[in-house]
């Protein structure tokens, strides 16, 4: 991105302005399942203040946001509630997998806990149990990195 | 015309027309900001009143109880923890009692019952500060979500400097707490005493009697005193209806009757009884935090049993027979005689009760949960008829369920 | 001091339950006991109703629990565990006492059936279904008894001790992919 000095004018590229945007407004959906929920729900709190990132409107529609993050363990009857959920989410859209049980399982080797990478594609997973707020902020970041680094697809595709 | 012969094979959808009332079944959840986490409660609606309610449940089984039944006694205290995640001490607390009580250790030293009344009197106001906050979200207060966190985050980086752990400490042991607490504990602990009250106070001044707040609650919900006991209720949603049950009180357990508290009851049983009721319990654990406080004694953390604790770890670096013990807890744990004893705790959101079965092994045998919120969410099918779908949230938040009991 | 402290039962109101439930229940009681917690009795499904009603009429009116227990391999091998408290509605002081009773109903046959009380507590009805979803202990009279906490269409009864741990089909994802982890960038 290049400010003119002489005229008001920004140049750059049409990838790296959206880039840009998505990764100043990432929207959560609020996938809050267990005690991660409540971690998440932190992340909103004045301490952890993720609106510094822009990434504060969780929104409960899927329609309205990018970014999944399931946060608690997934059990068996939950499963094809988040496939629909994650196939409603408008494109472009990002998963995190917060905490352990999410991502493999967790303290909970047992008949009812599925791991959300068996049924969702997942782009980073957080591990802990419950990650602080600082760990789950850091995946956020995680996601900004990967979406500067060249996004989900680019932006102007000719479509047949 | 219109061709609606798609629909009427369905047999929510009346189609007929000039009938008085159609009722339209509706899903609310299991993925909804305000039902507190995966509930699905199938609605029967006419209009915007609630004719039926029928709540589904499961969607965040985990297998605790039997995951509990494949661990050792002193392992189990982890997965136990996670049933009711915002307040894991108690879960914890009831666990490690039961265990006790089946091993018949009754010499638990005072300093760690004073520890774990201190810490399980914290998680009773991080958990009622999460209900607050939430509550308040759902019927539109904002600000008192950010206010009751920030004090919640005091009480995190608490127990994070002692345990370790924001959530989910498994501090608790069978035969007194892990580990003893490190210096400038009790600066911090004195710091947040100093610093609850006049965050209590604005919370309460924001909401108690706010007209919003009175208007959105006040007859909403009601139940008496006799259905509220045969629906099974305990805990805040019985104290509101005017019964005066809590188990500190009835079965008192870790030197709970050496403290002065009350028990806050209010008659009205509706949604803005039982937010009364919790809120001056913030406050009756504050005073008990206090107490506790003051008394602070010194001594030992845990029972001098080396067959149920294991030594301190500088013995374990001299002694043979130290290490002994210690490789034996870790490699096999300890066996339990054969027993079942049922131990109940007042959890902020009722009575927890587990009732442990014991096959003489080194394993539980059986773990059964006595769940407040699975009962307390059973009274939904009885609250909510009558009211309004916004009026559903408002019990849901003060029925003050938490899907990880549940569930389990 | 103790750790924990139970204040005496009230054994006032208690002091006739023994014989009145030894009269109700007959030939389907197997044992009582007192234990450190509170006073047992184990009965046959047949006797429940009649045991329970002596217990309402001595004032155990608040259902605590319903819960099952698998006593593989010993025969009776199930066993559903009820708990009751006297909690008075008109109860003003925290510290007034409250007795406590459990009854343990042991069904005899392979295919365990025990009368349901939904029509005494509504609070039985979910507790019932959570036995019958978890051991498969059936409850004659219950309205609606179906699964309540595995998926409708789950095969077995996961807390059996007979079902293992992770279950009967690894990573099983209803209607769901099983495979590799599919890519996660376009």
């Amino acid at each position: 991105m290049e400010v003119s000095p002489h005229h008001p004018f920004i140049t750059t590229k049409l990838d790296e302005f959206v880039r840009w945007a998505q990764t100043s407004s990432i929207w959560p959906m609020t996938m809050g399942l267990a005690c991660c929920a409540i971690e998440m729900m932190s992340i909103v709190s004045p301490r952890y203040d993720v609106s510094r990132f822009g990434a504060e409107k969780f929104s409960s529609s899927p329609r309205q946001s990018d970014l999944m993050i399931v946060s608690g363990r997934v059990a068996n009857k939950m499963v094809p509630v988040i496939k629909q959920l994650f196939e409603q989410m408008p494109d472009p859209k990002w998963v995190i997998s917060m905490g352990a049980c999410a991502s493999s399982g967790g303290v909970f080797d047992n008949y009812a806990v599925v791991p959300c990478d068996t049924f969702l594609p997942v782009d980073v997973y957080v591990p802990g149990c419950p990650p602080s707020p600082d760990a789950l902020i850091y995946g956020i970041m995680q996601i900004r990195k990967q979406i500067e680094a060249g996004g989900k697809r680019e932006v102007l595709v000719a479509r047949a | 015309m219109i061709d609606l012969s798609a629909y009427t094979d369905n047999p929510d959808i009346n189609l007929s027309p000039g009938a008085a009332s159609d009722t339209l079944v509706l899903s609310m959840g299991p993925q909804h900001p305000s039902t507190h986490g995966v509930l699905r409660v199938m609605l029967k609606l006419d209009g915007e009143t609630v004719v039926e309610a029928e709540p589904e449940l499961g969607f965040l089984h985990t297998g605790i109880e039997k995951q509990a039944e494949n661990l050792f006694w002193q392992q189990a205290v982890t997965v136990v923890d996670r049933a009711d995640y915002l307040a894991p001490l108690s879960n914890s607390l009831c666990y490690v009692l039961a265990a006790e009580r089946l091993l018949g250790i009754d010499n638990v030293p005072k300093r760690a019952q004073v520890q774990r009344v201190i810490f399980t009197e914290l998680t009773r106001i991080a958990s009622h500060l999460v209900w607050l906050g939430t509550h308040a979200i759902d019927l539109g207060a904002m600000s008192n979500f950010f206010y009751a966190f920030e004090m919640r985050e005091r009480i995190l980086r608490i127990m994070e400097f002692v345990t370790g752990a924001r959530m989910h400490q498994s501090w608790f042991r069978i035969g007194g707490v892990a580990l003893d607490v490190p210096k400038g504990f009790l600066a911090l602990l004195d710091e947040f005493i100093v610093a609850f009250p006049p965050r209590l106070a604005d919370l309460r001044a924001i909401l108690e009697g706010n007209v919003i707040m009175m208007d959105r609650l006040v007859g909403v919900g009601t139940i008496d005193a006799t259905d509220a006991i045969a629906w099974g209720l305990t805990g805040p949603s019985l104290r509101a209806t005017g019964v005066a049950y809590d188990v500190r009180k009835a079965f008192p357990y870790s030197g709970y009757d050496e403290y002065d508290f009350e028990v806050p009851t209010h008659d009205g049983g509706d949604c803005y009884s039982r937010f009364l009721v919790r809120v001056r319990e913030m406050h009756e654990a504050w005073r008990i935090i206090k107490q506790a406080r003051e008394r602070f004694p010194g001594g030992p953390v845990t029972i001098d049993d080396r067959k149920i604790v294991s030594p301190p770890k500088t013995e374990i670096q001299h002694s043979m027979e130290a290490l002994i013990h210690h490789f034996k807890l870790v490699s096999s744990g300890f066996n339990i005689p054969e027993g079942h004893i049922y131990n109940c705790v007042e959890s902020p959101r009722g009575e927890l009760g587990m009732y442990v079965t014991s096959a003489g092994g080194n394993k539980p045998w059986r773990v059964r949960w006595r769940p407040p919120s699975f009962y307390n969410l059973q009274a939904l099918k009885r609250l909510a008829p009558g009211n309004l779908i916004a009026d559903v949230v408002a019990i849901i938040g003060s029925l003050d369920p938490v899907f990880g009991e549940v569930d389990r | 001091m103790p750790e924990t402290v139970h204040p005496h039962p009230d054994r006032a109101t208690t002091a006739g339950l023994m014989p009145a439930l030894e009269l109700a229940a007959g030939e389907g009681l197997l044992e009582a006991a007192s234990l450190d917690d509170m006073d047992e009795a184990a009965i046959l499904p047949g006797a429940l109703h009649a045991a329970v009603e002596t217990l309402r009429s001595f004032g155990f009116m608040h259902l605590l629990d319903v819960g099952g227990t698998d006593h593989l391999p010993l025969t009776p091998r199930f066993e559903v565990s009820y708990h009751f408290a006297t909690i008075d509605p008109m109860r003003r002081d925290p510290k007034a006492p409250v007795s406590r009773f459990r009854l343990r109903v042991f069904p005899q046959d392979q295919d365990p059936v025990v009368p349901s009380l939904t029509k005494y507590w509504p609070s039985a009805d979910w507790a019932e279904r959570e036995v019958y979803d978890l051991f498969g202990v059936r409850f004659d009279g219950h309205p609606d008894l179906k699964r309540i906490l595995m998926p409708d269409d789950w095969e077995g009864h996961p807390l059996r001790k007979d079902y293992p741990l992770r279950g009967t089909r690894q990573n099983f994802v209803p209607g769901g992919r099983v495979g590799p982890i599919p890519p996660t960038r376009d």
